[in-house]
């Protein structure tokens, strides 16, 4: 298992924002993360990268206690995906995304020739190569998004979690970003855990649904066990009356 | 881009040799041909140059250049226009241990230069061990508590003051608050360089961890870095950079903040290569007034007067010429 929580709480101060969660994910598998705004995704997510300490129970990735690993450590076992950026004014989109390369370098260590061609290439694949040399700050939120994406690509850590990579994306890269982890995660064995607010993208391209509510997982399924019925029901349970159609073998969510 | 540093470059070199020039025994640029190519010149000429002269220039160009790379590393990571060295407490602490050793210790320069320097190092020391036990965390707690200690060294400094005698001790204090590199001779520069070296090099090396701390904390840890351990690191390297240099020459305002902001101006990007320009334009800056203090009248004036009145220019400059094109 490359993610595994045992009886996971977690929150802010004294209050506790996610309780007693427990759940696995195995290699070559791509899980979104279902709620209503403060259902308690973005801590969880926290809790796993080990941002935020685990008030209670224990966060194995890749065998490793989350908690005792120092930052560099963790970087090379899990990459994170933020819902906000850090501004970055001034900085350029290249150096951004070099930035991924930290945990694969030596304190000392600078980016060789190999590696450099590894973020230009990264920057390609995001289809954010023609701009390079520009600012990231000034450069649009989707845009943003991408030379981050990018970053992550290149941090290349066999854990990726990520707080709705796709809230300020366009139609096409929502889908070609959400297709792109997909077989990226199926073909390199990699464990995705991906915050969601569209449960039809989740249920296009993730394996297994996990829904929150109020801090508690009220459903886990894998997409491909569960029937029409089963897959209504559990989301229903966080949003409500709602309609499943099937459309050429993919279900699409409707809210009645 | 490459020609703000090729341009910067060649000025900082003129400003060099002019720097070497100028001064109450004039050199001529023949007479320092001939002492560097060892040919028969007078003694008095060979010892200015060597003894006065050219530590004089190479600390001008090493408070230059440490205040402009410190000043660039400080605004990175506080992500704040208005940062610069003072604002974890070097100069505040630099400026009290010199007060201290001019009223207990007399006015002996190397007692001053180490207690300024003693007083800088531990007044950081204070505010890094202050935020790290804090509860708030992060870059934020390091001005919070760097404005406590600053206030906390003025008013020791105030005291200091108001009991000192105002013929000798006032004076001195504030004559060192203005800066001078009037007294620099080959053995002070000897001993500040270590120091300064190790800051400075320090800096050079973490610059990819520099780069790093520009963001907020939980992205940078996600991305691997140890940001607790990193910024204590740089900030150190920052404050021994800046309070070697000035704990021989007294403070030198304004190069630290301007100098980021005219590099920034130039190339328009965040980078190690925008942390080396202002190294650069902060060298000019400070090569160019000391040949002002020391040449502009019959007595030398304190070096924060011209940096003060030539950093201003520089900067309003380039803010004029971007306000005029976009």
């Amino acid at each position: 298992m490359l993610i595994s929580l045992r009886d996971v709480s977690a929150g802010y101060g004294s209050k506790t924002v996610v309780d007693c969660i427990s759940f696995d994910i195995a290699p070559g598998e791509f899980c979104a993360l279902l709620g209503l705004n403060g259902s308690g995704k973005t801590t969880l997510l926290k809790a796993v990268c080990g941002l935020l300490p685990v008030t209670k129970g224990m966060c194995l990735v890749n065998g490793a206690d989350v908690s005792r690993l120092n930052e560099r450590k963790r970087a090379r076992h899990i990459s994170y995906i933020p819902q906000r950026f850090s501004a970055m004014q001034g900085v350029a989109v290249t150096d951004v995304v070099m930035m991924g390369l930290n945990a694969r370098l030596g304190a000392m260590e600078f980016p060789s020739a190999e590696l450099k061609t590894l973020a230009f290439n990264a920057m390609e694949t995001m289809g954010i190569g023609s701009l390079a040399g520009e600012d990231f700050s000034k450069l649009s939120e989707g845009q943003r998004q991408m030379a981050v994406l990018a970053r992550t690509l290149v941090q290349d850590a066999p854990v990726m979690l990520m707080d709705e990579p796709d809230s300020a994306l366009d139609f096409l890269n929502r889908h070609g970003i959400m297709a792109w982890f997909r077989r990226n995660i199926h073909a390199e064995g990699k464990a995705g855990l991906v915050t969601l607010h569209d449960p039809n993208l989740a249920l296009a391209y993730c394996d297994r649904l996990i829904l929150l509510r109020n801090g508690k997982i009220v459903s886990d399924m894998r997409l491909y066990r569960a029937g029409k019925d089963e897959i209504r029901e559990c989301l229903s349970a966080v949003y409500g009356e709602i309609t499943l159609i099937e459309h050429c073998g993919r279900y699409i969510v409707l809210l009645n | 881009m490459r020609k703000y540093f090729v341009i910067t470059g060649l000025l900082v070199a003129l400003a060099f040799v002019l720097s070497l020039r100028v001064g109450r025994y004039p050199l001529s640029a023949r007479d320092i041909l001939m002492i560097l190519t060892g040919s028969e010149i007078s003694g008095l000429s060979r010892g200015v140059f060597f003894t006065l002269r050219l530590p004089r220039t190479v600390m001008a160009l090493m408070v230059g250049a440490g205040l402009g790379l410190a000043g660039s590393v400080f605004q990175l990571i506080f992500k704040n226009p208005l940062a610069s060295p003072d604002i974890i407490g070097v100069s505040s602490g630099a400026n009290l241990g010199a007060a201290l050793a001019i009223v207990f210790f007399g006015q002996s320069a190397a007692l001053m230069a180490a207690s300024a320097f003693g007083f800088a190092m531990l007044a950081v020391a204070l505010v890094a061990a202050l935020s790290r036990l804090g509860r708030f965390g992060g870059a934020v707690s390091y001005i919070l508590f760097g404005i406590i200690i600053k206030a906390v060294c003025e008013s020791v400094i105030m005291i200091l003051k108001f009991f000192a005698d105002p013929e000798r001790e006032l004076a001195a204090m504030e004559f060192w608050a203005m800066g001078s590199l009037g007294n620099i001779t080959a053995s002070k520069l000897a001993a500040v360089a270590p120091f300064f070296l190790i800051g400075f090099a320090g800096l050079v090396i973490m610059r990819r961890h520099i780069m790093l701390l520009g963001l907020e904390d939980d992205e940078s840890r996600s991305l691997g870095a140890r940001v607790k351990l990193i910024r204590t690191l740089v900030l150190g390297a920052a404050a021994l950079t800046v309070a070697s240099v000035i704990s021989m020459t007294g403070l030198v305002v304004f190069v630290g903040l301007n100098a980021p902001h005219a590099a920034r101006l130039m190339i328009k990007r965040v980078s190690f290569a925008w942390m080396v320009l202002s190294a650069m334009i902060g060298a000019l800056i400070l090569l160019v007034s000391d040949c002002f203090a020391r040449g502009i009248s019959g007595v030398e004036i304190p070096v924060s007067i011209p940096t003060t009145f030539i950093g201003v220019p520089v900067l309003l400059v380039f803010m004029l010429k971007r306000q005029f094109r976009g």
